[in-house]
């Protein structure tokens, strides 16, 4: 029985003309300047270091310090917004998580607030009580600095900190994860209270006193502290409702008041009987989550579906309309952008523009194979492309067998209306990809999308799926340079693999570039486990792990697999130049043997200058990933088949699998800019393609683009990838039908996930000369959304050249002339 | 008072505006290359004369050592029992080790009000060896001094 009572899945009587309090809200949102928040850092600091022992275990007196920030944490009602609760003490706030890597912004206390990139507002007495007493307490304790000390500064951290061949999150995050807030809302905080306890209780009657034995009951123990400091959150927060609400002498505001101060004396603690409390009782716990765990991906997961019964509920009985749904989901979306990432200049420089990208996910199957899009589903969609924000990062899932072509239509509106959101998922092989790793039928149907594009059976697994983002290209350069690369000179990095230009064979160049695989991949693994471990001994996650299923029955917290599912995931930057590099080795060398290695290497040297022909050659006649040539095609299943088997090959801390993924940020964007000229004709330091990408300009032809993508195989890309493709206009209905179609075929070829900016290279350009004119421009970058005027200068680069398509001749749009020296090969 | 009459004994004041103007001459230049001496005995005075500045060092112990890359500039300094000690030698047991191109990369990392960082990590102009942490707060001492220096704080 369809689940769609909607009279018009476009809801388009529902405009920001008449939405006034999100026009409003919005409106405030797009002009607050972002501060530095410290409140959290200021609270569990005081708390470890004044307030509790070193001899506690760590699990209890962590959850302790959690709960003590919670209960200290200021309930503040900034605006008009539906729902109580706000991530940070400021409007729009950047928490410092000292812990992880809070402390890059030490030199920069006294320049932030006016730095030419992102500047984040900071206040003197906050700048002084982080540099006299806050810091100083961290400055051996934090993750990174533990981690040096317990495994004696090793090789691997080294090779992390020259930031040109892998980053390693761990050193900054738990997150990338999708909580189970459904458990929340069916059974509230008390409900999981009462389970910690009665499962203390079991512990304790064995009788048994093993290592295993002591952390589960320290777990449950921790499970309970950290629940009361969420149930003292939500105490404060009704508390001060009610008496603003006595004082507000506006009469809306202040049955705004009074209604969100009975909702948060309800929920989180009971179960949601409401729409509202269901809404209001997510939104604390996802601020909750935040008060343990940095804001980076932590992703609400499937609220279409999570949300449903409540909304039916109430609708049925006559207590909601379409209306007020799409008020409080908009306050949602506004409220999910209320908090931003604290990010150091350098990392502006390079990788800057990111938000915190809490992805929700829409639409898909359900867990029993059917059709799961519900009136929820089109409020959803109509409220993000009535909003049209950075966060939350959506995504929608369609499934071509059971989803309907109006809904396919419906979200190709969306996204064309947007310019760029949400992100379309294939559900036939994202289910099949989850199925191959292990998860049940049933599970893996019920995946959301983890910030980018990683997929996770949702509140069951728990993927950590940035564990690592590893730069191809630098494994390719070292087998170049046998086991150096030109961006940290003449050391010896690597294995020594060999001289190239003693090679007769492109085999013997390919098992020169696995073997720098293999190590350079291995270090990075290594240092995940160290990072692993040291968050297992110094920085567990008790709250987190109560929002999952897994951990309350296994006694075990998330970080130590209390997790259903458990994996580590491997990102990398650079697949489609490295692709395309040996696709030109195999070809100019070992074919055509149009130069020998040794000349390939001097013109790679040289930049190219003096080699203007091989150049050419390289560019325009060697095979280029995206089309159909052979080579290319071999060349980018190999790499794709190889990279599977070797993460599968490793076991993380948690006893999962890593899993590989083609996803990027702007991280390719920074990596290009420290790299080398390639042999695809890629000049040096410029930017790579993003996530699974053909390089820029490189795919003519739209339908050989989308072919040479889907055909990969899939059920190697476990951790996600992302295809970034560009329209320079959707015009009209037929069009979107067009562009619906084209991604349907795209799915059916066996894609994963697919991505667009509808926009033209002229207007991109534009937009970075006269960044003023275009203050809301939103674009998908690899995975995620941003304000296209937040991003670095290479960022920007890399989107304007993306390859456009004309989508009725599904051919290229010759990129303009004059710009032509933006493009990686010019 | 006793602060005061070793001030006037030793014509710290007088020094330190003379040292302000050497260390504001040395960011102006393009070598740059005596900025290290000049930091660091700008810092050691302003330690000494200006008690909020001085807070920085109160109850902090870290070691650290400077090293040119071409190994001819060698400086540990010593922040310990509220004091700040310089020495030209080698130094065992640092907190962090950090090792530059020359006095203007040093320069550029430390204070540049734009640092080109592409161009840093591009020439490895400045490396760590250590604890970041330490790297970190001796930044923000570097910078609030340049910002003391410049009136803007």
């Amino acid at each position: 029985m369809s689940k769609i009572t909607l009279k018009d899945i476009r809801l388009s009587e529902y405009t920001l003309d008449n939405l006034g309090l999100l026009r409003r809200l919005r409106e405030n949102l797009m002009k607050t300047r972002p501060e530095v928040c410290i409140e959290r850092a200021r609270h569990t600091t005081r708390y470890l270091r004044d307030l509790s022992s070193d001899g506690e275990p760590m699990e209890t007196r962590y959850a302790k310090a959690v709960a003590y920030f919670l209960s200290k944490k200021e309930p503040l009602f900034f605006d008009d917004n539906l729902l109580a609760g706000t991530t940070t003490s400021k409007p729009f706030g950047a928490p410092v998580y000292q812990e992880l890597t809070g402390m890059t912004i030490w030199p920069e206390l006294d320049t932030i607030s006016t730095r030419e990139k992102n500047p984040l507002i900071l206040s003197r007495e906050d700048a002084e009580e982080l540099n006299f007493d806050i810091f100083p307490y961290w400055m051996e304790r934090n993750i990174l600095e533990y981690t040096r000390k317990k495994y004696n500064n090793p090789g691997c951290m080294r090779l992390f900190e020259r930031i040109v061949f892998f980053l390693a999150s761990k050193a900054g995050t738990i997150s990338h994860t999708v909580p189970c807030y459904r458990k929340v809302l069916e059974r509230g905080i008390e409900g999981i209270i009462e389970e910690a306890s009665t499962r203390e209780d079991e512990v304790r009657k064995k009788g048994t006193d093993t290592p295993e034995d002591r952390h589960s009951l320290e777990f449950y123990q921790a499970v309970q502290t950290v629940m009361k400091g969420v149930l003292d959150y939500a105490a404060n927060l009704s508390r001060k409702a009610a008496e603003l609400a006595e004082r507000e002498s506006d009469p809306s505001r202040r049955e705004n008041l009074l209604k969100m101060s009975e909702v948060c004396a309800r929920v989180p603690a009971k179960p949601a009987r409401t729409f509202r409390e269901a809404v209001n009782s997510l939104w604390i716990c996802q601020v909750a989550v935040h008060a343990e765990n940095i804001n980076m991906a932590i992703s609400p997961g499937r609220l279409d579906q999570v949300l449903y019964r409540y909304y039916r509920n109430d609708m049925d009985n006559g207590m909601l309309t379409v209306r007020e749904a799409i008020e409080l989901i908009g306050c949602l979306w506004l409220k999910l952008n209320d908090n931003t990432n604290l990010v150091p200049e350098t990392s502006e420089e390079l990788f800057g523009g990111a938000g915190t990208v809490p992805a929700v996910t829409v639409g898909g199957v359900g867990e029993d194979g059917e059709d799961a899009v519900n009136d929820l589903t089109y409020i959803m969609l109509r409220v993000t492309e009535l909003l049209k924000l950075r966060d939350p990062s959506v995504n929608a899932r369609y499934h071509y067998e059971k989803n309907t072509e109006e809904y396919r239509d419906r979200v190709a509106e969306v996204i064309v209306n947007t310019k760029a959101v949400p992100a379309f998922h294939n559900d036939v092989v994202d289910i099949k990809v989850l199925e191959n790793q292990g998860t049940s039928t049933e599970h893996a149907r019920d995946y959301a999308v983890i910030g980018c594009v990683e997929l996770a059976s949702a509140g069951r697994s728990y993927d950590a799926s940035s564990s690592i983002i590893f730069n191809l290209v630098s494994a390719l350069e070292l087998a170049m340079y046998n086991g150096k690369r030109p961006a940290t000179g003449d050391e010896q990095i690597g294995p020594q693999t060999g001289d190239p230009a003693g090679f007769s064979t492109f085999e013997e160049f390919w098992e020169a570039f696995k073997a720098q695989l293999t190590w350079l991949i291995g270090e990075a693994i290594k240092l995940n486990e160290y990072f692993g471990r040291v968050h297992q001994e110094i920085l567990p996650t008790p709250l987190l792990s109560a929002f999952f299923e897994g951990p309350l029955d296994k006694g075990r917290d998330l970080i130590r697999g209390g997790a259903v599912y458990n994996s580590s995931g491997a990102t990398h930057i650079g697949f489609a130049d490295t692709v395309d590099s040996l696709s030109a080795i195999e070809k100019a060398v070992f074919i055509d043997r149009r130069c020998t290695f040794a000349e390939l290497l001097k013109a790679l040297r040289d930049d190219f200058r003096g080699h203007e022909k091989l150049h050419a050659y390289l560019v325009y006649k060697t095979p280029k990933y995206g089309t159909d040539d052979p080579i290319a095609v071999k060349n980018s299943q190999n790499l794709i088949r190889f990279l599977y088997d070797f993460y599968q090959g490793h076991t993380n801390y948690r006893g999962g699998k890593y899993r590989p993924g083609y996803w990027t940020m702007t991280n390719h964007a920074g990596q290009g800019k420290l790299s080398g000229a390639l042999p695809n004709g890629r000049k040096a330091h410029k930017v790579f393609a993003s996530g699974i990408t053909p390089a820029s300009q490189a795919a003519g032809d739209l339908s050989a683009c989308l072919k040479a993508v889907g055909g990969l195989e899939s059920v190697c890309i476990p951790s996600g990838e992302a295809l970034n493709l560009k329209y320079p206009s959707v015009k009209h209905n037929g069009d979107i039908k067009t562009f619906a179609q084209a991604v349907e075929s795209y799915f059916r070829y066996g894609g994963l996930h697919v991505q667009f900016n509808i926009m033209s290279y002229e207007t991109l350009i534009d937009a970075k000369k006269n960044p003023e004119k275009y203050p809301e421009l939103l674009v998908r970058v690899s995975g995620y959304s941003a304000y296209f005027k937040d991003l670095n200068e290479a960022m920007k680069d890399e989107i304007i050249t993306r390859t456009a398509y004309d989508l009725d001749t599904g051919r290229a749009v010759p990129f303009p002339e004059e710009y032509r020296s933006m493009l990686a090969f010019e | 008072m006793f602060d005061k009459i070793l001030d006037w004994l030793t014509l710290r004041p007088l020094r330190m505006k003379r040292l302000r103007k050497r260390f504001l001459k040395c960011l102006e230049s393009e070598a740059a290359e005596e900025f290290l001496e000049m930091l660091l005995k700008f810092m050691s005075l302003a330690f000494l004369l200006d008690r909020d500045f001085r807070r920085n060092i109160e109850g902090f112990n870290g070691r650290y050592l400077f090293k040119s890359r071409d190994n001819s500039i060698t400086v540990a300094v010593i922040f310990e029992d509220g004091r700040m000690k310089v020495h030209e030698k080698v130094l065992e047991d640092t907190n962090v080790t950090v090792v530059f191109r020359n006095g203007k990369a040093l320069m550029g990392y430390l204070l540049s009000p734009k640092p080109d960082i592409l161009g840093s990590l591009l020439r490895q102009d400045v490396t760590f060896n250590g604890n970041l942490n330490y790297v970190y707060k001796f930044a923000y001492m570097a910078k609030r001094l340049q910002l003391m220096a410049t009136g803007e704080v």
